[in-house]
């Protein structure tokens, strides 16, 4: 048994020297389960989404509503943008239209001025989206009919009066309620009078939020929502479509991580002291490097997408030419990660082990996976420092919105900012570190 | 002709290189000898131009080697002391690739890398992956590699490490040939038979600092003594190093003694007193000193100490 304890000892030793292991064995999961713990428990729900907004309605129903969703954490009304001479305007229809169209936000919420009048039977709203993610787009869908909901009891026992007293007439309707309260005062010993001015404080406003949240199953009839879907409509594969960005990247990280860190074996080995006895400087061989992995990494993806076209007829020819602007530049990216890796390691073990550990943790901030409005704010936050995000984001923008050159800049500039400022970094790193 | 001038070259605390100077004749086979950890891979680095020296300067037909300089790379062949090799490549694709760099015309290159695999005799290897390959083979192609833009100048930063004796063999046959073509060849080891056996003239070096510089023939004569004899180990030797102790300095070694004897030592009387002792002449063997005993006599220590 000793025996066995000393070489399980061992063992321990040696685990513990090798950092990388037990950065993957404790540092990884723990990690991923605190963003996966974060969106899945209680109390990582959603909070923030931005949604647009337009109340024409001056029903008592319709500011109850725009409260609600005012002061929930949930949603983020905006109800202003920025037209072109750079003035605050309030939205009208269409300038609402345009913005979700313009990749603004995902949905919009517009309480018409008849939304909710003296003679209605129902509440009518409309609802513009752009489903880029349906995750998202079914949450918030969900979110907002919940939000909804409890704020219209009134309308309910409305509509239920009115209907009533569209079938019966006004006149019988009216009989039949003092019917009701007098069945009732006859068998509770309360007023007549008091049942009657109970029932009719009912009709308007004062059903508490329980009971309208326990009658919520009924309100659907009552809540009329006209969606309508502003972008995407004709994208042939959805879910594919959406998907395939994130899935590329991440992909596309693992690979020029590993390539970038073959410089570290070329070193090891003296390959790199060879090449740079023959007629070479470090600096073409750094170079060299760099471009050979977005050389490759541009490859990768292009296989990727078109592989998505063969599969499931992800349309990639339409708006070709700009998916290869953003192809050029998540791989500009990437490789630049995979340089800053190679520049800051002092092992290929090393590197590697880190290299993974990021590639994980940047896909679940960055969007790879699932939409990043569910994590918490400040992991949104980071999000946006994360090429993941902003090769996933462009990606949409590309594939999904159908975005031209200049609506797709900010993401090559990101992604391009990105890969220089990484860039001199790792430059700075190599002047000075031991690997070449 | 390569002259070393007053190099010196620091790695943040240790000092590797501490203003050492050589001057190396064309068509040389030089020696560089020391320990592990001596300066001779750094000194290797700055010929090449892979690093660049604190201090002094380095001139290849005075022309100076510096990392900035690449053009005067071309004159040398560099065969590292690791072997860098790509091991999922073939051998031929190896060479290709390092001829490649040399801007040799494709034409040529075919000719020069089946020149050089035939030279080592791994042509008939020639698509067969690196890593399918004995040490002693890559060795032999480590040093083919290096030869592909046909250098003036070729030098060995300890080329036989790990190498079976027959591969160790080939390799100086292949070398000895290159410097009777009149390549220059600077040989660094640490394996004093092998400078012994290859190089006309040799450095010492250890600690950075060259310890003596000359032909074999002459640095041996600065020995004090002109032979060195040796005692193999037994039951009754190992009785009777007191014995030898009055000789000369007596060195225990693993299987033997080596007996380094003083000047006033007559042959005769040794060898009569050993008879007295009843220890026979098989027992015992005259040699001529050895490198080691140079560096021991110079250092104070052993070579692989």
């Amino acid at each position: 048994m000793k025996t066995i304890l000393k070489l399980i000892k061992k063992d321990y030793i040696l685990f513990w020297h090798d950092k990388p292991a037990v950065g993957l064995t404790f540092l990884v999961p723990i990690v991923l389960i605190y963003i996966f713990g974060s969106i899945f428990s209680g109390g990582g729900s959603p909070q923030g989404i931005r949604l647009a907004f337009i109340n024409s309605s001056n029903a008592t129903v319709a500011k109850k509503i725009e409260t609600a969703l005012d002061t929930s954490s949930t949603f983020q009304l905006i109800k202003t943008y920025t037209n072109d001479q750079g003035k605050k305007v309030t939205f009208d229809t269409n300038s609402v239209k345009d913005f979700i169209r313009r990749g603004n936000a995902s949905a919009a919420l517009v309480i018409p001025a008849d939304a909710f009048t003296d003679t209605s039977t129902s509440l009518r709203l409309k609802f513009y989206y752009d489903p880029k993610n349906n995750i998202e787009m079914q949450m918030i869908q969900g979110l907002l009919t919940q939000t909804i909901m409890t704020e219209i009891p009134s309308v309910f026992i409305s509509s239920m009066q009115r209907k009533a007293e569209g079938y019966l007439g006004m006149e019988k309707g009216s009989n039949f309620n003092k019917q009701i309260a007098s069945v009732i005062s006859k068998y509770y010993k309360v007023d007549t009078a008091e049942i009657l001015h109970g029932m009719q404080f009912a009709y308007t406003d004062s059903v508490d939020s329980d009971t309208s949240r326990k009658a919520g199953n009924f309100f659907s009839n009552i809540l009329q929502m006209d969606k309508k879907q502003l972008v995407g409509a004709n994208v042939t594969s959805p879910d594919a479509t959406r998907s395939v960005g994130g899935w590329a990247v991440m992909f596309l990280l693992f690979t020029l991580t590993g390539t970038s860190t073959s410089l570290f074996d070329e070193s090891k080995s003296g390959v790199i002291l060879r090449i740079l006895s023959s007629p070479i400087s470090r600096v073409q061989i750094l170079w060299s490097k760099y471009l050979y992995n977005i050389s490759l990494g541009c490859i990768q993806l292009f296989v990727l997408f078109f592989l998505g076209y063969l599969l499931f007829n992800i349309n990639i020819f339409s708006n070709f030419l700009n998916l290869v602007l953003m192809i050029i530049a998540a791989s500009a990216a990437s490789t630049a990660f995979g340089m800053l890796l190679a520049a800051f390691c002092k092992t290929a073990a090393q590197a590697n082990g880190l290299g993974t550990f990021l590639v994980l943790t940047m896909s679940a901030v960055g969007g790879a996976w699932f939409p990043t409005f569910i994590l918490p704010p400040f992991i949104q936050v980071i999000s946006k420092l994360t090429i993941v995000y902003w090769a996933v984001e462009g990606f949409l923008k590309v594939l999904w919105n159908g975005y031209g050159f200049i609506d797709i800049l900010p993401y090559l500039g990101a992604l391009i900012g990105i890969a220089a400022v990484v860039n001199l970094v790792s430059l700075w790193k190599f002047k000075r570190g031991t690997i070449l | 002709m390569i002259s070393i001038k007053n190099i010196t070259k620091k790695f943040t605390n240790i000092t590797a290189l501490d203003n050492i100077s050589l001057e190396i004749n064309e068509k040389e086979l030089f020696g560089l000898l020391g320990p592990n950890g001596a300066g001779k891979s750094t000194l290797m680095n700055l010929l090449v131009g892979y690093i660049n020296a604190d201090e002094g300067e380095i001139l290849i037909d005075g022309e100076k080697i510096s990392i900035e300089n690449l053009d005067i790379r071309r004159k040398i062949g560099l065969v590292p002391q690791t072997l860098a090799l790509y091991d999922d490549l073939s051998a031929q694709d190896n060479l290709e690739i390092f001829g490649s760099f040399f801007n040799i015309k494709k034409n040529t290159l075919k000719n020069v890398v089946a020149d050089k695999l035939n030279m080592v005799q791994l042509y008939d290897r020639k698509k067969d992956k690196v890593k399918t390959f004995s040490g002693g083979m890559k060795r032999r192609l480590n040093l083919a590699a290096s030869l592909l833009h046909d250098p003036q100048i070729i030098l060995c930063d300890e080329p036989t490490v790990g190498v079976d004796p027959q591969s160790r063999n080939a390799i100086f046959e292949y070398l000895i040939k290159l410097n009777e073509q009149g390549k220059t060849i600077i040989y660094t080891t640490h394996y004093m038979e092998e400078a012994e056996r290859l190089c006309s003239r040799i450095a010492i070096i250890d600690f950075g600092k060259i310890i003596t510089t000359g032909v074999l023939e002459t640095l041996l004569g600065e020995l004090h003594y002109s032979q060195t004899i040796l005692i193999n180990k037994n039951h009754l030797t190992e009785k009777k190093t007191g014995l030898f102790q009055t000789f000369g300095e007596i060195i225990n070694e693993q299987d033997k003694y080596e007996l380094k004897p003083t000047n006033k030592l007559k042959l005769s009387d040794f060898f009569a007193s050993m008879e007295e002792n009843g220890i026979n002449y098989e027992s015992i063997e005259i040699k001529k000193p050895s490198l080691e005993a140079l560096f021991l006599h110079l250092t104070g220590r052993r070579l692989r100490d």
